[in-house]
């Protein structure tokens, strides 16, 4: 059924295309879900990742990350999570607002989609988006982070924070932040929920 | 939010039940054309979820941890290897965790023993990425960058190649480079997509052409397949980064038929499949080479020099090594385990025999 190369290569094109298309059309929410799992996977092969640039599939993950649905948020953050290690998607992601977006889902408590913002974040670096990603309260929640309870959580905001910004940065957060707690005088969250 | 359900003391302590270590429902309400061979789960994986850490629940207890580590090195190097004793567990089964070299390796594990029997029990195995140190999830996520990048420097350059090659319409070795590593990134790419648990795995038709199988290829199963050869291509397959590696397709032509037999389905597609690819016991391959060694080897020689060679030269058929020990890893194994089994004293006692019959 499946032929391969040139035949092949279409092939896959079209089964895509089927998937974006059915997620466009269908009301049902359970349908959507998996499509969007579907797709998510997908992304995980670079080889499909020029398919799905052609079928604007990041600006399908962009658009779940407001929605109501959790799932859907958290299918569409690992898609782009997926996706966005591609530096064409990284651009994309960028020019449509993408860091705001992924970080207002920093304080999501779903954990998958947490870990996926802070992947995200990671590949949205270059030097151009540098200093948006190390904002002061970024790295504040990336502190935090790396007192939790979950080893993932704790892992990922450790390379962040001595990955992607410089010390100076760090010292300076966690000075803040050790500002604020002696003005409000409540203490750092025990854990990351 | 998983919640923990008692305090972790560092990576090593008192494992917690995490979410996604749990086994989700399977899918029930896909329609035809996006449903996969395997019913599987509503899940997305992303690198985060991946890890070179495996747990294998469901071992029976049975003192099989030997027999378990030797089918996970199968697909790659362990490095370390513990049961979890305090990790919850069904009753007559024990969990283990095990650390496997690479991201690749586990990944080829997970896929192919998810789900299967173990001497009577059924392993449920996943990802445990929480037993990561910093560095560890540091050069996953380093690896896993690298690769992209790669693949798309690769299919850039396939590109501009294929512009140039499209320009001049005779062959050069480029060209037949290049569909070396189209193949191989199909390769990679039904690996990957395979890695999925949505169910894309049997729709998707990345399966590279398969050439025609070279007549040393060993018939075990796909499981053994893997001892024989080092080399494993990224994303975790081992035979088919032979297949692609040493033999060379012919492009298009014979592989057409075989194209469908992807990795994955090895096993019983390529039974279905009549023509192309046929699989021969190791003796035949041994006897046939000593037939052909034997009769007319130096007449076959002489005419093959002769030969006006016409367009690209093919490379040579892999030269593996019959006669290598590591061939016969899995034949060994099993016939140590058939001796071990064999020596165990029989169970009944002989007394029965012994006793003499009295006579009435």
């Amino acid at each position: 059924m499946w032929r391969k190369d040139s035949a092949e290569s279409s092939d896959r094109f079209e089964y895509l295309q089927t998937l974006v298309t059915e997620f466009q059309d269908t009301d049902s929410e359970e349908a959507k879900e998996q499509v969007l799992a579907n797709l998510a996977n997908f992304a995980y092969d670079p080889k499909n990742m020029d398919y799905l640039k052609e079928l604007q599939v990041t600006d399908l993950f962009l658009d779940m990350l407001t929605e109501e649905n959790e799932n859907f948020v958290e299918f569409g953050m690992g898609g782009l999570c997926n996706l966005s290690m591609d530096p064409e998607c990284r651009d994309i992601i960028l020019q449509s607002s993408g860091i705001s977006l992924v970080t207002n889902l920093l304080s999501s408590r779903r954990e998958e989609t947490v870990l996926s913002a802070i992947t995200i974040l990671m590949n949205l670096t270059k030097p151009s988006s540098r200093s948006e990603i190390t904002d002061p309260a970024i790295l504040q929640c990336m502190l935090r982070f790396s007192l939790s309870e979950s080893p993932r959580l704790r892992n990922l905001a450790a390379v962040f924070l001595q990955d992607y910004c410089t010390e100076e940065q760090v010292a300076q957060a966690e000075q803040q932040m050790k500002g604020q707690q002696t003005a409000v005088g409540i203490p750092l969250p025990e854990d990351s929920s | 939010m998983a919640a923990p359900v008692s305090n972790s003391s560092g990576c090593w302590g008192v494992p917690e039940v995490y979410k996604h270590h749990e086994q989700r429902k399977v899918c029930i309400s896909r329609p035809k054309y996006r449903e996969g061979r395997n019913a599987k789960a509503v899940k997305v994986y992303t690198i985060n979820l991946e890890s070179r850490y495996l747990m294998v629940q469901g071992v029976p207890a049975i003192g099989v941890m030997t027999e378990l580590i030797q089918l996970c090195a199968l697909y790659g190097a362990v490095e370390e290897y513990r049961p979890l004793d305090e990790y919850p567990a069904e009753e007559f089964t024990e969990v283990y965790l095990v650390k496997f070299q690479k991201l690749t390796s586990a990944r080829a594990a997970k896929r192919r023993m998810d789900e299967k029997s173990f001497y009577g029990g059924v392993l449920h195995v996943c990802y445990v990425p929480e037993y990561e140190t910093v560095e560890d999830t540091r050069l996953k996520l380093q690896d896993r960058r690298r690769y992209i990048l790669r693949a798309v420097h690769n299919k850039a350059k396939e590109k501009e190649q294929k512009e140039t090659a499209e320009k001049e319409p005779t062959m050069s070795s480029d060209t037949a480079t290049t569909s070396e590593r189209i193949v191989m990134r199909h390769d990679k790419a039904s690996d990957d997509d395979n890695t999925g648990e949505a169910s894309n795995v049997s729709k998707h038709p990345s399966f590279p052409p398969l050439p025609l199988p070279p007549r040393e290829y060993n018939y075990y199963g796909h499981k053994t397949q893997h001892g024989t050869v080092s080399t494993e291509d990224k994303m975790g397959t081992l035979h088919n980064a032979i297949i692609v590696t040493k033999q060379q397709p012919a492009p298009s032509s014979s592989s057409s038929q075989t194209s469908s037999d992807g990795h994955k389905g090895a096993k019983h597609r390529l039974t279905s499949k009549p023509s192309a690819v046929r699989f021969v016991p190791r003796s035949t391959n041994l006897e046939n080479r000593k037939r052909k060694m034997d009769e007319g080897h130096s007449l076959t020689d002489a005419t093959r020099n002769d030969e006006p060679l016409i367009g690209p030269k093919l490379p040579e058929p892999p030269k593996l090594d019959m006669e290598d020990e590591s061939l016969n890893t899995t034949v060994s194994l099993i016939r140590n385990t058939m001796k071990q089994v064999e020596s165990v004293p029989d169970l009944k006692p002989v007394e029965k025999k012994v006793k003499p019959r009295r006579r009435i």
